[in-house]
């Protein structure tokens, strides 16, 4: 068996409900532990379908899974469910459960003893901004879309699962709560060891998440990469244009200020200048220069200052040393 | 006529018999809503999973709702025989469909993505059932359950149809002696126990999710101990079990005599006089209410007991017409008394026995009869007017009025409506003095006590001499109503208790005083 850096590896993997209409066509892809996989595509290219599948919530017409090494269709359902946390974009939470309840259903059917799924639940509704004295009893009804997402996410993670399969779990809050949930979920430290894969039609969510980003089309892969090869590097004119709408703002959340290292001009800092980290993006640095005042980068034993003039002709100089 | 006493004192005198009758209704109900709860969940959860069942499910749910709900319990009859089985059954069909609806609906309603959300975290077919799909769809299932509720103590009232007790005992007491207080004795604790049962579950659907879980394991107690209610009437069981027919039960030549003269307490149910005579035969009733000239009671072998105390007066029949039908029609009356003479008890019993037993129909057994009399004319079709006969809903009443219509329409030129099957003496006779009647065929007896209401005195200075009865009666109806006796038919269809012959001999019981003895010896 080979043990590797590989946590999930899908094969050939294919699902038609007619046989002349392949919802999935014969996609291979690999995840490695630790992972982000964004599946994105427009609705019916297959992203979600691909997703189900992996928790065989949708049984594949042929192809294979692995996970760790195992083939899943050959375990048995429920039991490989409760291995992988799953978010849903409409929630699904228990409207007969209270949160608490609802955050230890999956503890509850590993029969984890009662003191550790209570204090599990308690280090969840803390990690995730739910005081647990005022939330724990509540109703989901009694929540707020956003912190209904919330639970929804403590619920996956409940039990310690090595993989987490979310299926748009912000696509239902408003842009404001979304970016918020996001933030938070993605500073749990617990996230780091977490193989998952993402569904999602949000180009900007699938650039802020994602390790990897396959792009879906039709039930194929159009490509599958980093997100700076999708955008410096496209395979085809449809992953080109998927991404042509918001090329800049996409690229400046990807790049950092250590990439476009050599290009930008050497300078000492100004009385009054500020550090910035070099591992910042384009976007958050030029967010810090829209509030006025002077920054400096310190890398590699260099100081140079960064202005927004000089960050743009640094970028054009990298994607032109690129294509 | 008597004043009637008021309902609170009528309640006051029947409160025992009201709260067995309370009991047993409430029994009736639940235990047959927990076998239809059984059956309706199981059914509501199968088809909600296999669909493709729920058309046909629920289609046949709903056509045995649309049977009405008398002739149901008539089918049961000889399927389960009578007494609370068949009740039960008949119960339980006709809630099923609000249960398995709702069962369904309540499924089905759950929110796909708390579905998707439970197999997603890999909960079991099995425990997403109990977990997440039940507990979700109670809301509607009790809603259904409230329904079904009330239906049952609706249609419980008809159980006492075919003795299996309840409420309605007193509703088809009352409606057969056209005594308003017995009815409302019945109707109003039936009404009341619909709506108390009703709130309560409205209350049960209002509550919470966490108190939910409580109700889901009290409601199925509470069901099994209002179910026990059935039991515990049949506690203070005596050996003998009696079966009267509704009628019967509330006239001074009947229950109310036997307890004041004979001060005989059986336990009682109340059953129709169509099931009643078999009823004794198959050992199910010790005693019964019969009428002597019935055709069953030589069929299945039944003795009549001696009425050794005499509260059965002569009953002779004869039809009895309304005086303004009599003036306008002055033709009817020899055409009316052309019966009189022809029918002794051991024809009518005959007549009978082919109607009851044979199973002939009513109106062919009395053409036979006329043609072989010579009697039988064709009708004339004539088109000088009409006139209205009625029956009571026995034997003797059915052949009666066709033998009756075949007469006047031969004979005269008037055309006849029947109406058969009246539910009771009050009814018949009220109808008879309203002129929705013009005639109908009566008993001396009946005419006397449950008419007249006469006094111990008069019905002891008639000594119960036919011949006195018949013309007290006769004189008294003229006075009193202005309704006119016709000449007697010729045959005493007198009542009696009745028992198995083969236990009035091992037992020794050959009158009601032997019965008494009997009963205080045992």
């Amino acid at each position: 068996m080979k043990a590797g850096n590989t946590m999930i590896k899908v094969d050939q993997l294919s699902k038609y409900f007619t046989p002349l209409k392949k919802v999935v066509d014969a996609i291979s892809f690999e995840v490695n532990k630790g992972e982000t996989l964004v599946l994105l595509g427009t609705s019916g290219s297959g992203k979600t379908t691909t997703l189900r599948m992996l928790n065989r919530l949708i049984e594949p017409s042929s192809g294979t899974i692995t996970i760790n090494g195992q083939n899943i269709l050959q375990q048995p359902a429920d039991a490989l469910r409760r291995q992988m946390g799953y978010v849903l974009q409409e929630t699904g939470l228990f409207p007969h459960y209270t949160i608490a309840e609802n955050i230890a259903i999956v503890p509850g059917l590993l029969q984890w003893p009662k003191q550790q799924t209570a204090a599990r639940t308690e280090e969840l509704l803390h990690k995730l901004q739910l005081p647990p004295h005022e939330y724990s009893e509540a109703y989901p009804r009694e929540l707020s879309g956003g912190q209904q997402q919330r639970v929804g996410l403590a619920r996956a993670l409940a039990a310690n699962p090595p993989i987490l399969l979310m299926d748009e779990p912000f696509g239902a809050l408003d842009p404001i709560t979304r970016g918020m949930v996001r933030k938070d979920f993605m500073a749990l430290d617990e996230l780091h060891q977490k193989t998952i894969v993402l569904v999602t039609h949000d180009v900007n969510e699938a650039f802020i998440m994602g390790t990897q980003i396959c792009l879906m089309h039709e039930g194929r892969i159009a490509q599958i990469g980093s997100p700076a090869t999708l955008l410096f590097n496209p395979a085809n004119d449809f992953v080109r244009n998927f991404f042509s709408e918001q090329r800049l703002q996409l690229e400046l959340r990807i790049m950092r200020i250590h990439d476009t290292w050599q290009w930008l001009p050497s300078a000492a800092p100004g009385n009054n200048a500020q550090p910035l980290q070099p591992g910042t993006s384009y976007w958050d640095a030029l967010d810090q220069l829209n509030t006025g005042g002077a920054f400096f980068v310190q890398y590699q034993g260099e100081t140079k200052s960064v202005t927004s003039e000089a960050l743009f002709t640094a970028l054009n100089q990298y994607k032109a040393q690129k294509q | 006529m008597q004043e009637q006493q008021g309902f609170f004192e009528f309640i006051r005198q029947q409160s025992g018999k009201l709260l067995e009758q309370t009991l047993v209704h409430i029994g009736l109900t639940f235990i047959s809503l927990i076998i239809a709860l059984a059956i309706g969940v199981t059914l509501g959860i199968l088809i909600s999973r296999k669909r493709w069942l729920a058309g046909p499910v629920l289609g046949v749910a709903g056509v045995l709702q649309t049977i009405p709900s008398i002739a149901l319990l008539g089918f049961m009859i000889p399927l389960l025989g009578i007494g609370p089985k068949p009740a039960i059954v008949a119960l339980l069909l006709y809630a099923l469909l609000p249960i398995i609806r709702n069962t369904f609906t309540g499924i089905t309603g759950v929110n796909p993505a708390v579905l998707e959300a439970a197999r997603g975290m890999g909960m079991s077919d099995a425990q997403i059932l109990r977990k997440v799909q039940l507990p979700l769809a109670m809301p509607v299932l009790l809603a259904g359950i409230r329904i079904a509720t009330v239906i049952n103590v609706g249609v419980a009232t008809l159980a006492a149809y075919i003795a299996a007790g309840g409420l309605g005992e007193f509703i088809f007491g009352g409606i057969a002696l056209n005594n308003t207080n017995m009815i409302l004795a019945g109707a109003i604790p039936a009404a009341l126990l619909a709506l108390l049962f009703d709130g309560a579950l409205s209350l049960l659907q209002r509550v919470n999710y966490r108190k939910m879980r409580l109700a889901v394991w009290i409601l199925p107690l509470a069901l099994v101990a209002l179910s026990s209610f059935y039991l515990l009437p049949a506690t203070y069981n005596g050996k003998i079990l009696a079966g009267f027919t509704p009628e019967f039960m509330g006239r001074m030549d009947g229950n109310l005599g036997l307890r004041k003269v004979y001060n005989l307490n059986l336990r009682t149910l109340v059953i129709n006089d169509m099931v009643m005579y078999k009823a004794a035969y198959e050992k199910k009733l010790d005693v019964i209410s019969g009428s002597t000239t019935d055709g069953r009671v030589k069929a299945f072998d039944l003795a009549a007991l001696e009425d050794d105390k005499h509260i059965f007066p002569p009953y002779y029949a004869a039809p009895i017409v309304n005086e303004q039908t009599l003036a306008r029609f002055p033709e009817l009356e020899p055409v009316l008394n052309s019966l009189s003479g022809k029918i002794n008890d051991q024809v009518m019993t005959a007549l009978n026995y082919q109607v009851d037993y044979l199973k002939q129909s009513p109106e062919a057994v009395a053409k036979d009869f006329l043609t072989k009399a010579g009697l039988y004319k064709s009708p004339r079709q004539g088109s000088k007017g009409s006139i209205t006969i009625g029956s009571k809903i026995f034997g003797d009443g059915y052949i009666l009025a066709y033998m009756y219509k075949m007469l006047v329409e031969g004979n005269t030129d008037l055309n006849v409506v029947t109406k058969t099957g009246l539910g009771g003496t009050k009814i018949c006779f009220e109808a008879l003095r309203n002129g929705q009647l013009d005639m109908y065929p009566e008993y001396t007896g009946t005419g006397l006590l449950v008419i007249l209401q006469a006094t111990k005195n008069t019905v002891d200075s008639l000594a119960q001499q036919p011949d006195k009865v018949y013309h007290y009666v006769q004189q008294q109806f003229a006075a009193q109503y202005h309704i006119q006796w016709m000449q007697p038919i010729g045959f005493n269809n007198t009542y009696a208790l009745m028992m198995r012959r083969s236990d009035t001999a091992a037992l020794h019981i050959h009158s009601i005083s032997a019965l008494k003895s009997y009963l205080t010896a045992h």
